[in-house]
């Protein structure tokens, strides 16, 4: 296992705990940040499509460990944000750090839009509720403040990778 | 060139939809068992972190911060609430409901010893009404047991590892519980709603009942029932019924503050010991 991938798992690890420990207690309006959520989005951006959807893969699967929903549903809509983000981020300046919270923001919404989407379809019909348009918007505020934090860490984490195309080989 | 860096993508991208749609229509057959485990790995880390917050909390919720009297606090302020919980059991539980109970040999909450936990967190994610608590399978704690406090009932058990146990909240749209009415004996189902706290009540047996605001209601007495009869549950907030109705609108808000939960006991129910005897 590469230094790389062992700073990701890391990365994951580190968040996870974060998130299911530290930021329970830190609920806003009813909503707590997607830690795992704007990692991925700073995967993506870091690293592009295919790397973004691949940890929002993983990452999003570990974070379905502790919900309620299915299995997959957040490890899908992560890894549709994380290509998606990927996709966008091609045509963007990258000298600009304001670019961060802009970027988790508005990741952070299309995320749980997906989520919500994802999970409804698959049974959970309860996700489809006006509360949650609140729910969204404040996520994506707390993950925008956040996202400051988290993208020069997942900078960190991916550094070794500069200048390595996708898919290797 | 750009073909042949782009086709490996797209397959990629479709090999991760397609494990995506996979996981979740198998999710039923193994997550329990992995979120067990996930649980029970992060079991310590949210027990520590629990007992470094609760200094925090108590600043917000104690200024004074005195620890032998807010202990001497928090242990009447169980004793009260406790009472209450008594007071409202007895008015949930009047005369007639009591003798009928005992005619037909109904297990009651009286019945069901109990398990007491802590509440270590609420829920990880921004679409669950969930919260943590500390115990888990090793002492005994099972899926569906109900969870109360003093004042009332605060959800059920929905998932357990070793050491901790997740418990739906009971004003979560993933819960209803069959209640009954104090004054009609009316019986109905708690129907949720997402983000509301006030909780809409849905197939009222009468439909002509009298309802009052500020009057209780409780878990009803059925067979096999997921809760034992008389645990108070909420308040009626409001009741409407239109002429052109045909069953009224009525909304309770639950007793219990659950939002600010700390320690809970979660009730042997149905009692693991009653079927052998």
């Amino acid at each position: 296992m590469g230094i790389r991938r062992i700073r990701l798992l890391l990365v994951v690890i580190t968040l996870l705990v974060l998130q299911t420990s530290v930021f329970t207690h830190l609920r806003v309006f009813d909503a707590v940040p997607d830690l795992l959520l704007v990692a991925t989005i700073a995967m993506a951006y870091e690293s592009g499509p295919m790397p973004g959807a691949l940890f929002g893969f993983a990452a999003g699967l570990a974070n379905d460990l502790f919900l309620t929903t299915p299995l997959g549903v957040s490890a899908l809509a992560f890894a549709l944000t994380g290509y998606a983000v990927g996709l966008f981020q091609t045509g963007l300046i990258r000298e600009s750090r304001s670019i961060y919270p802009l970027l988790g923001g508005v990741g952070s919404v299309a995320g749980n839009i997906l989520f919500i989407l994802i999970g409804g379809i698959a049974g959970h019909d309860e996700l489809f509720a006006a509360h949650h348009i609140q729910v969204i918007i404040v996520a994506a505020l707390y993950d925008a403040v956040l996202a400051n934090a988290i993208f020069p860490f997942m900078r960190w984490a991916t550094r070794t990778d500069v200048g390595r195309a996708w898919p290797p080989g | 060139m750009v073909v042949y860096r782009r086709e490996p993508q797209r397959v990629l991208l479709t090999v991760i939809i397609v494990a995506g749609v996979a996981l979740i229509v198998m999710s039923g057959r193994f997550s329990g068992t992995l979120r067990s485990g996930a649980h029970d790995a992060m079991a310590p880390v949210r027990s520590t972190v629990d007992r470094a917050f609760q200094p925090l909390r108590n600043v917000a919720g104690d200024i004074t911060d005195y620890r032998p009297l807010q202990a001497e606090n928090q242990r009447l302020r169980r004793t009260a609430a406790d009472l209450r919980g008594q007071l409202r059991r007895n008015r949930g539980v009047g005369a007639e409901v009591g003798e009928l109970q005992k005619l037909i040999d109904l297990p009651n909450v009286e019945d069901a010893t109990g398990i007491a936990a802590r509440v270590t967190g609420g829920a990880p994610g921004n679409f669950d009404r969930t919260v943590a608590i500390n115990k888990g399978s090793a002492k005994g704690m099972r899926v569906g047991y109900p969870v109360v406090t003093g004042e009332g009932l605060v959800g059920t058990v929905t998932s357990v590892s070793t050491n901790q146990a997740t418990v739906t909240l009971v004003d979560s749209p993933n819960l209803g519980v069959g209640v009954r009415l104090e004054t009609s004996n009316a019986v109905a189902i708690t129907e949720p709603r997402t983000g509301d706290r006030s909780i809409p009540l849905a197939f009222i047996s009468d439909p002509f009942a009298q309802v009052q605001k500020g009057e209780l209601v409780f878990t009803a007495a059925v067979n096999n029932a997921a809760f034992p009869p008389a645990i108070p549950v909420a308040t009626v907030t409001s009741y409407s019924k239109g002429p052109q109705d045909l069953a009224p609108t009525i909304t309770v808000a639950p007793l219990v503050n659950l939002d600010n939960l700390d320690f809970v006991k979660v009730l042997r129910w149905p009692d693991p010991t009653a079927a052998s005897g």
